[in-house]
């Protein structure tokens, strides 16, 4: 087996008296795909808000690779190679193209302007976007906002990458256009978790696909054996 | 000493239901349209200038000059509404809670400058409402104070009648619930933040009204109230007129005592205003979204 | 057209080197008030427009910065440099202190703490009349015992030129970056890896030392602090300076407090009304020219002149 790169010990959320979620276990190794899923409400996005530092649990451990980062700030998740992007775009919008690519860039301890620029010109050249670079973000298309995100995430050079729903709001379009990225990238060696609630959208995509539902882990395997697992056929029939 | 200490204590009543007013308009504005109103302190100063020119100029009896402030205060929230806060409700609008900091913030500094050209930089003092005062065994209390607070629970009683018992009221409720469905039942919405800045302003101006024969008007007086309006109304909770209620009286005592028990009377006064700072301070750090409030109507 | 400008820079400058000798000794000291009010509007600028952090407690850390120094020389009889250096540092500290305690407040929440925390400071300087005089106002020992006030203007110009050149090397580098990204998104500069928590900190230490040291230089050139320096009024002229000139722009903002310092005076005989038609050309420029009239202008400008060259679009 690979290193591991992510794993939580009973994780738990809770909102005022609301339990999110509830003594989550989950591991990712390096150079896995994996699809997280869940009806809405599930805890997917509080899960994700937690392994990436935006949110503290009221109780259990996370490790990324091997280190309890545990309380850290989000912005130290990043230094330790956790990338994320968000549900609803977040950018910074009156900034250009290529100040959004440097901001990761140029947080990187011991990085230097000119290999940041280097580095962000060229995951702007493959994300299709390298014409736009003096342009401010919120000046872009939709879905332009969603690639930037994209490789503003990729400048941190992540050893795993947290997509929440990126096929949200997405014609079908750019939802090929960014299942070819997302393969590509791991083709390359990087890792993914990818957060939806639609089975149908991932499962071309995934090898591995986590199951939620009511905050808590109902089913971890291949798709395959998801998609014929009782309890989530159940869990999806209630919405 | 019991006896100064319970007449401050009364006294310090009549102030925090007058700041419960305030504060009141404070969260109407503010459940509505989503901003902290920086300019609210402003026009409760002209208020009372509305009232003392009224009874001064035009002759109308003091009590009935409350009514004439609150009126005049309202057209006056509105032209301010008309002409610089539309922006507001715009989609084209970038950065809306910086605009909304900004512009208020330029008009309380706008009608400060207005105020002490036009009314002088000296105190003026309006008539009484009432002469004389109430005697209850070792308690004294002005008739103004008396009138003051009974109108001043009248003008809260109006806004909770208002709110909770009139189609316009419900149709503001809605609107403070969520912009979105209020567009969808088809309620204007323009309309209500019309009327929300204005019902705010008409509030904050009737009390500045009140006060007038007690502490006397100057271009400044609203600066410290403002910062009471605003602890009242984050420790009250945002968008809770009923919490503005309960935190005015609670900061109006507090303060009052603070005078009364402050070690060094020389400094007592100056000391009084950073009290409700402090307390504005304090709450903004233990508690940004205040004790009783609705969460859904905190800020981000 | 390269030639141009450095004429134009060259004649700029030799104006601005000779001011002194031009003018009346009145209109000199509005000069270095300019210069006062240049420092504390671009730093004012750092702080609002680049790393959006709403402060409108910045005149607290100019009185705070003033009557550090002022207090200091008089009791303890330091050299006055020594005295200012105190009261930027003081100022680092107690800017640190409050951009900390101002981490969990947004917008209007901050913008309200800070409102508090520099009436709060007000109060105090009025009320401890035993040491710094109250109201009545507190003798400072002045920086030169000439009869000419140029020494401070030549002073006051290297403090504003020494500032400026730090603020704009600070917003050129990656530091600068990241104070952008902050006031853009804060979750996602965190999660591009941006120390929030440090930088905002450190936006508000920053931009408060640079108000303390021209505190303190505003301080020993008038000779006489009284706490209304530090008051909202006060606040509001900056803001406005800032504002018409335009918050997201260092050299405009710089700008705005020159000339505005400059109308003011100018308009000294239509008395307070001058301070009402600023309400109203901020009011304005809120809500028509939200980049400042200096944008605006500039706009305009390089469009009919060719030898103007176009504004950046972004801050």
């Amino acid at each position: 087996m690979s290193a591991l790169l992510i794993e939580t010990h009973a994780l738990s959320m809770r909102f005022g008296g609301i339990l999110a979620v509830s003594e989550l276990d989950f591991a990712v190794h390096a150079g896995e795909l994996v699809g997280l899923i869940g009806p809405n409400g599930s805890g997917k996005t509080t899960t994700i808000n937690m392994l990436t530092g935006h949110l503290v649990p009221v109780q259990g451990e996370i490790m990324v690779r091997g280190v309890r980062a545990h309380g850290q700030a989000a912005s130290a998740y990043a230094t330790m190679g956790v990338g994320r992007t968000f549900q609803i775009t977040q950018l910074f919008g009156r900034m250009t193209v290529l100040e959004n690519m440097l901001v990761p860039g140029l947080a990187r301890p011991g990085s230097k302007k000119a290999g940041a620029t280097r580095a962000a010109r060229r995951h702007l050249e493959f994300l299709g976007l390298a014409a736009l670079e003096n342009l401010p973000a919120k000046n872009l298309s939709g879905g332009q906002q969603k690639l930037l995100e994209l490789g503003r995430a990729l400048m941190l050079e992540p050893a795993i990458l947290f997509l929440d729903e990126p096929f949200a709001g997405v014609n079908p379009f750019l939802r090929d256009e960014i299942i070819v990225l997302v393969q590509k990238l791991h083709a390359e060696g990087r890792t993914f978790v990818i957060v939806d609630h639609d089975i149908e959208a991932l499962q071309r995509l995934v090898h591995r696909m986590v199951v939620m539902a009511r905050g808590r882990k109902i089913a971890d395997g291949t798709v395959e054996d998801v998609r014929h697992d009782q309890e989530v056929l159940r869990a999806y029939a209630g919405f | 000493m019991t006896d100064y200490i319970l007449i401050q204590a009364l006294n310090g009543l009549v102030i925090g239901i007058i700041y419960a007013v305030i504060a009141a308009g404070l969260t109407v504005i503010f459940s509505i349209l989503r901003i902290v109103n920086f300019a609210h302190g402003e026009v409760y100063m002209m208020g009372g200038y509305f009232a003392y020119f009224a009874i001064s100029l035009l002759g109308i009896p003091p009590m009935a000059g409350v009514v004439f402030a609150m009126a005049a205060s309202f057209a006056l929230s509105v032209l301010i509404e008309r002409t610089l806060l539309t922006p507001l409700y715009s989609p084209t609008t970038e950065r809306k809670g910086d605009y909304g900091i900004l512009v208020t913030f330029g008009i309380s500094i706008f009608l400060r400058n207005i105020a002490l050209i036009v009314f002088g930089p000296y105190p003026l003092r309006p008539p009484s409402f009432l002469t004389g005062a109430l005697i209850l065994g070792p308690l004294i209390m002005t008739w103004d104070r008396v009138f003051d607070a009974g109108a001043a629970i009248a003008m809260l009683v109006f806004l909770l009648w208002f709110m909770h018992r009139t189609a316009w009221g419900e149709a503001l409720n809605a609107v403070s619930q969520s912009r979105e469905s209020a567009a969808i039942v088809g309620i204007n919405d323009q309309l209500f933040y019309m009327l929300a800045f204005g019902l705010g302003g008409a509030l904050a101006g009737g009390a500045g009204a009140l006060v007038g024969p007690i502490y006397s008007l100057s271009p400044s007086m609203g600066l410290i109230p403002d910062t009471q309006a605003f602890a009242i109304v984050i420790l009250g909770g945002m968008g809770s007129v009923m919490g503005s209620i309960l935190a005015g009286l609670m900061i109006g005592v507090s303060e009052s005592m603070f005078v009364a028990l402050f070690p060094d009377p020389s400094r007592s006064l100056t000391y009084a205003q950073a009290f409700s700072l402090l307390v504005l301070m304090v709450v903004l750090l233990v508690r940004p979204t205040g004790f009783f409030g609705r969460i859904h109507t905190a800020l981000d | 057209m390269r030639a141009v400008q450095i004429v134009l820079c060259a004649a700029l400058g030799v104006l601005v080197l000779a001011f002194p000798g031009l003018v009346n000794a009145y209109w000199l000291s509005v000069a270095i008030l300019a210069i006062f009010y240049a420092i504390v509007t671009a730093s004012w600028a750092l702080l609002v427009g680049y790393a959006g952090q709403f402060s409108f407690g910045h005149m607290a850390f100019v009185s705070l910065g003033a009557y550090t120094s002022g207090l200091l020389v008089k009791w303890f009889d330091i050299p006055i440099p020594l005295g200012m250096l105190a009261g930027v540092v003081l100022c680092a500290i107690v800017g640190s202190g409050v951009g900390f305690v101002g981490l969990r407040m947004r917008g209007p929440y901050l913008a309200l703490f800070t409102v508090a925390f520099s009436e709060v400071l007000r109060i105090i300087f009025v009320s401890e009349v035993e040491i710094t005089g109250g109201s009545g106002g507190l003798e400072v020992a002045p920086l030169f015992h000439t009869r000419s006030d140029a020494p401070y203007y030549y002073v006051g110009l290297v403090l504003l030129a020494g500032s400026l050149a730090a603020m704009v090397a600070l917003v050129s580098s990656r530091w600068g970056l990241f104070f952008r990204a902050i006031r853009e998104n804060e979750a996602a500069a965190a999660a591009a890896g941006v120390k929030v928590v440090r930088f905002r900190v450190l936006a508000f230490a920053i931009a408060s030392s640079f108000a303390g040291l021209a505190g303190g230089f505003y301080g020993h050139f008038l000779g006489i602090l009284t706490p209304d320096i530090g008051s909202v009024d006060q606040m509001g002229l900056v803001v406005a300076m800032a504002v018409i000139g335009g918050a997201e722009s260092l050299p405009a903002a710089v700008i705005g407090a020159l000339a505005l310092e400059a109308l003011v005076e100018a308009l000294r005989s239509y008395g307070e009304w001058r301070l009402v038609v600023f309400g109203a050309l901020l009011l304005l420029t809120i809500r028509f020219a939200r980049n400042g009239l200096l944008a605006l202008a500039w706009e305009q400008l390089a469009r009919v002149v060719p030898v103007v060259p176009a504004p950046r679009k972004t801050a």
